[in-house]
């Protein structure tokens, strides 16, 4: 299982159509700094097919004023459960 | 675990180097040691001992440096992508004929060819990019 990160909003860039494209059915998604801008309601949509496997940034979302504005198929983690995903993945793969 | 961190961003630009100094605490809060952080493409600047940022924000290049002291981390600096920056030590300043060298330690200029024994001795490798 691979932990993707991703930095830029599905609304802005094609990375994260990248990313959706070469990820394996275990790996996980995790959206840091921009990458935050997707875990919202209005933007989630573009991030389908994965249920239990999406996650975001805590810190990021709060220093752009978002907190509380994630769809709850997300799950935020604090930047101790970012490096517990690392632990947990055999290696982290980069998108920007 | 042996983690090792790829810095891309330069600082006060992108939230790269800030993001990866703050995986790097938070990695070591959780018990594991950060053994190297490798500088390269923009993120050379992170190694600039001339920063001088306003007093009241964050000083990224002291941070690293404490990094190092507090934990030992190595602070590798991709020497072709800092001399193009002009990020010199003092000997690769003396070696192009310039006044003065802009990097210092505990920060060290090392060969792209490094980045991949990091990549080999250490069990984590994150990259963190504009």
């Amino acid at each position: 299982m691979l932990l993707h990160l991703l930095n830029r909003a599905p609304s802005s860039s094609h990375v994260p159509r990248d990313v959706l494209r070469a990820m394996g059915a275990e790996d996980r998604l995790m959206l840091i700094e921009d990458g935050v801008y997707g875990a919202l309601n209005a933007q989630v949509q573009h991030l389908p097919g994965l249920e239990g496997r999406l996650f975001a940034l805590r810190e990021d979302l709060e220093s752009r004023g978002l907190a509380g504005r994630c769809d709850a198929s997300v799950t935020i983690v604090d930047m101790d459960g970012f490096v517990a995903l690392t632990e947990e993945a055999q290696r982290t793969v980069s998108w920007f | 675990m042996r983690y090792a961190l790829l810095v891309l961003g330069g600082p006060y630009t992108h939230q790269a180097a800030h993001s990866a100094l703050r995986f790097a605490h938070a990695a070591i809060a959780r018990g594991h040691r950060v053994d190297t952080v490798f500088f390269y493409h923009d993120g050379v600047y992170n190694a600039s001992h001339l920063a001088a940022p306003p007093q009241d924000e964050p000083h990224l290049v002291d941070a690293w440096r404490a990094l190092h002291r507090e934990h030992g981390t190595a602070l590798q600096v991709c020497v072709a992508a800092a001399l193009r920056r002009g990020v010199l030590d003092a000997s690769e300043a003396e070696r192009h004929g310039k006044t003065g060298a802009s990097l210092e330690s505990p920060f060290e200029l090392t060969g792209l060819g490094q980045l991949l024994d990091v990549e080999r001795t250490h069990e984590r490798l994150l990259t963190f990019a504009p």
